[in-house]
């Protein structure tokens, strides 16, 4: 892989029922737009966004899904590789809050299973409209140990919060796991004459 | 002048010659001098300034003549105006005139529609719009109305005529009054029409086509990808009427109106394009066979399996059938795109946006492009489970035969993976390839790599004692892992024997699988290369989708990579260490405080270095024979490093006379020269300390090693720390410790 200007890679992956603004959550972040009359998605769509906190430069990959059933399939296979998960619905559409735990199954089925989730809810500008409450989401969010953050992509509230503390916490995560890798490398054998190995380099 | 001034009628006031202020009468009546000169001087400056006046009134004359002059060359001027005038009422009666007989043409018109076909070719439409803008006379508002009236019969004519040649499907007649359409400025209604036509002609053949394809008899190879020859068909059809028609719709119709036309064309392409999906599902248990697939995925009881083979032919229809309808539309693309282009040649961004929008619009949202990505959709995961279920039965299947260096799961675990890829590229949809290649990466790297670190960790069986119990433990450890897969390896372990050479196979299983998917990775990169170049894709981002799926894939080489070097450093605790250990060991029962006469004996007899070789020899002969010489040198290139610390560490534990030394240096270069023949590896750096202790070992003197330390030390890094080296020259018995000590190094 080619040595680019990142300290982290993270692949952040967005879910949920068609309609409830995934693009327009990546486009507002990614490119601090709101394109309006959105066509559905076709398969998926990848934009880049490099964020700098706490002084390391952190790429964020960011995968964009269709949430029309037919590209269920295309969708799944990008799980395994995903960091994080942003599973959306839209707060005005109780039929995508009550899709949540069909996603969570996908999920358990197809992510690793130390994929980071959070769930959100969109649209909170259509606050006249809103057909979930957000006890009853935050409720769900917890009982599923995910964390839970409403944004609206047209007036971009929240949006860069989401991601940004998605980054901060992939960034905890990874450290934590070269931590726990560096005190117990499991090498068949005698995981110690690892060591040999170190002083002569091969590649 | 003084006599006007002195005119008695008093003049009124103002104008140029105004009357003097002086009276005749009041002159008259002056008696004094003084006065008299008074009014003298008072009538002067009045002189003056009229004279002034009159000099001014004089200039202008000039200025009047030349504009007079002027005026006079209007003369002609006017006449000729006149004259346009009087003509100009002469074309507008003549153009009332003109509308009246129009009219009256129009009138015959009505009553003998037999002479319609002069029509098309009369000038008399463009004429109306002009009478009505120049007439205003009620002969004219008549005949205007007339006009209007007689438009509308015309249209509902063309119309009825043009719906009459579509009925009986008459092309001449259908593209004669669709050439008159636009002429009416009914552009979009003959377009319709006339996709109309097109359509009820498709449809006929299309429908003809399916009976074909789902009652005829055909050959086995035929039978197989029926649909998607029928589906090729329709749209091979499609596109040879676009491209039959395209020149007479641009002629007539102007550029820029080719999308309408095909918007409708595409309605009727959906129409069959769905009968044709529909009964490829319903003859193809399209929707049974993927239920079946994903039971089995889903690890519940599934009652039903599939064999993955008989997938085979389905799985490559439905690609077959994808990359036709992205070979369509992507022909429709590019016939749109070059009409718009002309047509919007001078219109507004807006506009060519808005036109770019429509057609992406119509090209993705259409019900075909719908029907297609839903059977891709049912696609991957049975190509996933094929792959899955056909690389595990490679697995169970896996055969080793002797003098290979790799088993057959290798070759046919790529084989599969090439192949379902391949498969998947070959539908030519971007999506369906990229997901293909995520799931290629989990099943090399959970399923596949899991199966060969399962292997490695039953451990390279050892033959000392106490490796027994080492031997003990792999074959719980595998039984464990059995256990753990739900099954028992029937290839088992039946004698160390196989072990060893089951070990040595999947040390090189790893590397290869190593190389291949960088192989994969690099054949697929040509693969897209060249779909790209076709115009497949869209561009930049299905360009960084791949590549970052790729790069994925190629991750798995480098996990690959890591478990190579795990199992050589397995391979070199359990095998090779056991046996290195005490052979170097050996060294500490030669005593090296020896005399001339040892010496010589030494000589004669080589008492370590020649036995330790050749064991390391026969020990390596077996991983030399086993092992892929990549792989071989990685191993002695670990053994080199083992021999190295060891050595060091025993050397330390010896005593040496000045002859002892000697002898030392001698074996560690007959065992260095050895080394080196074994491995491509420089192992002069990994002997280095082991050399500078000899020469250490080699002095005459104590004091000598000034010669080579520090500012003479020349070319020469010296690996040994300063304690290192009075820890070495202790070692010679016959150095004096006081000596050491008072070293300055």
């Amino acid at each position: 892989m080619s040595m680019e200007d990142y300290d982290y890679l993270f692949k952040i992956v967005l879910i949920g029922n068609a309609g409830v603004g995934k693009t327009c959550l990546v486009r507002r972040f990614t490119q601090g737009l709101f394109p309006p009359g959105q066509g559905a998605t076709i398969g998926v769509d990848f934009m880049i966004k490099t964020v700098e906190i706490k002084g390391e430069k952190v790429k964020l990959q960011i995968w964009d899904t269709a949430g029309q059933e037919r590209f269920r399939s295309i969708t799944q296979s990008y799980y395994r590789s995903a960091n994080a998960l942003i599973l959306t619905y839209d707060i005005t559409c109780e039929e995508s809050f009550r899709c949540l735990p069909e996603w969570l199954r996908e999920i358990e089925q197809y992510a690793n299973n130390k994929v980071v989730t959070v769930l959100v809810g969109n649209k909170i500008d259509l606050a006249e409209k809103r057909e979930v409450t957000r006890p009853k989401a935050e409720e769900f969010a917890e009982a599923q140990n995910m964390h839970y953050l409403e944004t609206s992509a047209k007036e971009s509230d929240n949006v860069e919060k989401l991601f940004l503390d998605l980054a901060v916490e992939l960034i905890r995560e990874a450290k934590q796991n070269t931590l726990l890798n560096n005190v117990a490398s499991p090498v068949p054998g005698e995981g110690k004459s690892i060591n040999y190995l170190n002083c002569c380099s091969f590649n | 002048m003084a006599e006007s001034s002195s005119a008695p009628a008093p003049r009124p006031s103002g104008g140029l010659a105004r009357s003097s202020a002086v009276t005749m009468d009041a002159i008259e009546a002056i008696t004094e001098l003084e006065e008299l000169e008074r009014t003298y001087q008072r009538l002067c400056d009045e002189e003056r300034e009229t004279e002034s006046q009159l000099e001014a009134l004089v200039s202008q004359q000039s200025n009047i003549e030349s504009k007079m002059q002027a005026l006079q060359r209007m003369g002609p001027n006017l006449q000729l105006i006149e004259g346009d005038a009087s003509q100009l009422s002469g074309m507008i009666s003549f153009t009332c005139s003109l509308a009246e007989n129009v009219s009256s043409k129009v009138r015959q018109l009505g009553i003998s529609q037999s002479r319609l076909l002069s029509f098309p070719t009369s000038p008399f439409f463009f004429l109306y719009p002009l009478s009505l803008s120049l007439c205003a006379g009620s002969a004219v508002d008549a005949s205007l109305s007339l006009l209007k009236e007689a438009e509308q019969r015309l249209k509902t004519l063309v119309r009825e005529r043009l719906d009459q040649a579509i009925k009986a499907g008459d092309l001449a007649q259908v593209e004669r009054f669709f050439k008159i359409f636009p002429l009416l400025g009914l552009h979009e209604q003959g377009l319709a029409r006339f996709a109309q036509y097109l359509c009820s002609q498709l449809a006929s053949k299309a429908e003809e086509n399916l009976l074909l394809a789902v009652g005829g008899e055909l050959s086995e190879r035929r039978a197989a990808l029926v649909f998607a020859d029928t589906l090729t068909l329709l749209l091979e059809g499609i596109a040879r009427v676009i491209e039959t028609h395209q020149p007479i719709v641009e002629t007539y119709y102007g550029p820029g109106r080719l999308y309408m036309l095909i918007k409708h064309l595409q309605g009727e392409c959906d129409r069959q394009a769905e009968k044709v999906v529909d009964k490829f599902i319903q003859q193809r248990d399209y929707h049974r066979k993927f239920q079946i697939v994903q039971n089995s995925m889903m690890r519940t009881a599934a009652t039903e399996r599939i064999e993955p083979r008989d997938l085979d032919p389905v799985l490559l229809e439905v690609t077959m059938m994808n990359a036709r309808a992205e070979l369509y539309l992507r022909f429709l693309r590019r016939r749109v795109t070059a009409d718009f282009e002309v047509g919007d040649g001078t219109a507004p961004e807006s506009t060519v946006q808005e036109h770019q929008q429509s057609l992406e619009k119509l090209l993705k949202h259409c019900l075909l492009s719908r029907n297609m990505q839903e059977l891709i959709g049912y696609y991957i995961p049975m190509e996933e489970y094929y792959m899955r279920e056909t690389v595990n039965k490679a697995v169970a299947m896996d055969t080793y035969e002797k003098g290979q260096l790799t088993s057959s799961m290798v070759d046919d675990c790529f084989y599969i993976v090439k192949k379902c890829i391949g498969r998947a590229l070959s539908s030519s949809s971007i999506d369906c390839l990229c997901a293909m290649i995520n799931h290629s990466t989990s099943v090399l790297e959970s399923d596949f790599r899991e199966v060969l670190y399962n292997k490695l960790r039953q451990g390279f069986p050892a033959t000392t004692l106490q490796d027994i119990q080492r031997g003990v433990s792999s074959a719980v450890s595998l039984m464990q892992s059995s256990l753990q897969q739900g099954k028992f390896n029937t290839m088992g372990i039946e004698s160390s024997e196989e072990a060893k050479t089951s070990f040595l196979v999947t040390l090189n299983n790893v590397e290869v699988c190593s190389e291949n998917i960088m192989t994969l990775k690099l054949n697929l990169e040509n693969d897209c290369a060249k779909l790209f170049n076709q115009g497949f894709g869209g561009g930049e981002q299905a360009r960084a989708k791949i590549e970052s799926c790729l790069s994925d894939l190629v991750s798995v080489s480098s996990k690959f990579k890591d478990l190579l070097q795990e199992g050589l450093t397995e391979l070199n605790n359990t095998a090779i260490k056991p046996q290195v250990k005490p052979w170097v060991s050996s060294f500490l029962s030669i005593s090296h405080n020896i005399e001339e006469e040892d010496f010589n004996e030494y000589e004669a007899n080589d008492p370590w270095v020649q036995q330790f070789v050749v064991n390391l020899e026969q020990l390596m002969a077996e991983f030399k024979a086993g092992l892929s010489p990549v792989i071989y040198d990685i191993l002695t290139s670990l053994m080199t490093s083992l021999i190295a610390l060891e050595l060091e560490k025993i050397v330390f534990k010896c005593t040496f006379s000045r002859l002892g030394g000697l002898q030392f240096d001698k074996e560690l270069r007959s065992l260095v020269a050895y080394l080196t023949t074994v491995t491509t590896w420089t192992i002069r750096d990994k002997f280095a300390r082991l050399t500078q202790m000899a020469t250490i070992l080699n002095l005459e003197r104590v004091t000598e090693i000034l010669d080579y330390w520090g500012p003479n030390s020349g070319p020469l890094t010296w690996r040994l720390t300063p304690a290192e080296v009075r820890q070495v020259l202790a070692l010679r018995i016959d150095f004096r410790s006081e000596d050491i000590k008072r070293l300055r190094l």
